[in-house]
């Protein structure tokens, strides 16, 4: 067990000193702004959009349960 | 038979009320769906954003592939649009009287396989002209995402179709109508990135 850590900890602290190892992406170094920029806002776009949804329908969940008049994080909650 | 005592509630314990749920769970169903869908949509918008800027000479559309039409299609995309906001009326006469919502609805689904069927003859059009899905990465995106889209509108305006029929048959419920309203919402509101995605 011991081992297997210390192989993946060897093999993170690896990968982030010598990043180009890893560097799979076929775009990601490219020599092209237009073509890195769009890999970038992609990236970006892919990353904070299922967040966003996921909060956007949590506050509304939220809203409604407000407005239901049972919000369990109301202090002045009656006790069930 | 073996009880557990925390079951059952106690001697003379009133049994609580079941809530409402906060939203019918046919909708919540359909809203994961939905989110599902989202993201599906947003990764070939992004594998397109990435094609788009590794073209050559940054041409796109590439040269020697055929033009979209997109007069034709923004007209048709207003179709759709407007179908959205119909099902919206469909919603309102639905609360006031069940039958009120007939028309309405008939009249979305009416815009919906108009759309659809627009489609269709733009595709044929595309195809006589050469764009096929193995002519490029241009026409092999433009079938995929639009494709994909005419599919899920296939897709919505069956589910239209049966809530239509239990419409007249009186037994269609405000949930099931919501759900199936919330599916073609969906079709409508993502529709216009699409277009402004391949389209333009």
């Amino acid at each position: 067990m011991a081992r297997a850590l210390t192989l993946l900890g060897v093999a993170v602290v690896a990968l982030a000193v010598f990043p180009e190892g890893v560097a799979a992406c076929p775009v990601c170094f490219d020599s092209s702004d237009e073509n890195r920029m769009a890999f970038i806002a992609t990236t970006a776009f892919l990353s904070l959009l299922p967040l966003g949804m996921v909060a956007g329908a949590g506050l509304w969940l939220r809203k409604k349960t407000k407005e239901r008049g049972d919000d369990p994080f109301d202090p002045n909650r009656p006790e069930p | 038979m073996a009880t557990s005592s925390a079951t059952y509630p106690a001697e003379g314990t009133p049994i609580p009320e079941r809530r409402e749920p906060l939203i019918p769970n046919g909708v919540l169903g359909m809203l994961i769906f939905i989110f599902t869908e989202v993201m599906f949509f947003s990764g070939l918008i992004s594998a397109h954003a990435i094609v788009k800027s590794q073209a050559a000479g940054q041409m796109w559309p590439p040269y020697g592939q055929p033009r979209l039409p997109v007069e034709e299609t923004a007209l048709n995309s207003l179709a759709l649009l407007v179908s959205g906001v119909v099902l919206v009326l469909a919603w309102f006469a639905f609360k006031r009287e069940k039958s009120a919502a007939r028309i309405p609805l008939f009249m979305a689904m009416l815009l919906g396989i108009a759309f659809v069927g627009l489609q269709g003859v733009e595709w044929a059009a595309l195809l006589a002209d050469g764009l096929t899905i193995q002519s490029s990465t241009y026409g092999a995106f433009f079938y995929l995402i639009v494709g994909t889209h005419g599919l899920h509108a296939v897709g919505a305006l069956l589910g239209l179709a049966w809530a239509f029929r239990r419409l007249d048959h009186d037994v269609l419920t405000s949930a099931q109508l919501a759900t199936v309203s919330a599916f073609w919402y969906f079709v409508v509101l993502v529709w216009p990135v699409l277009y402004w995605t391949v389209y333009l």
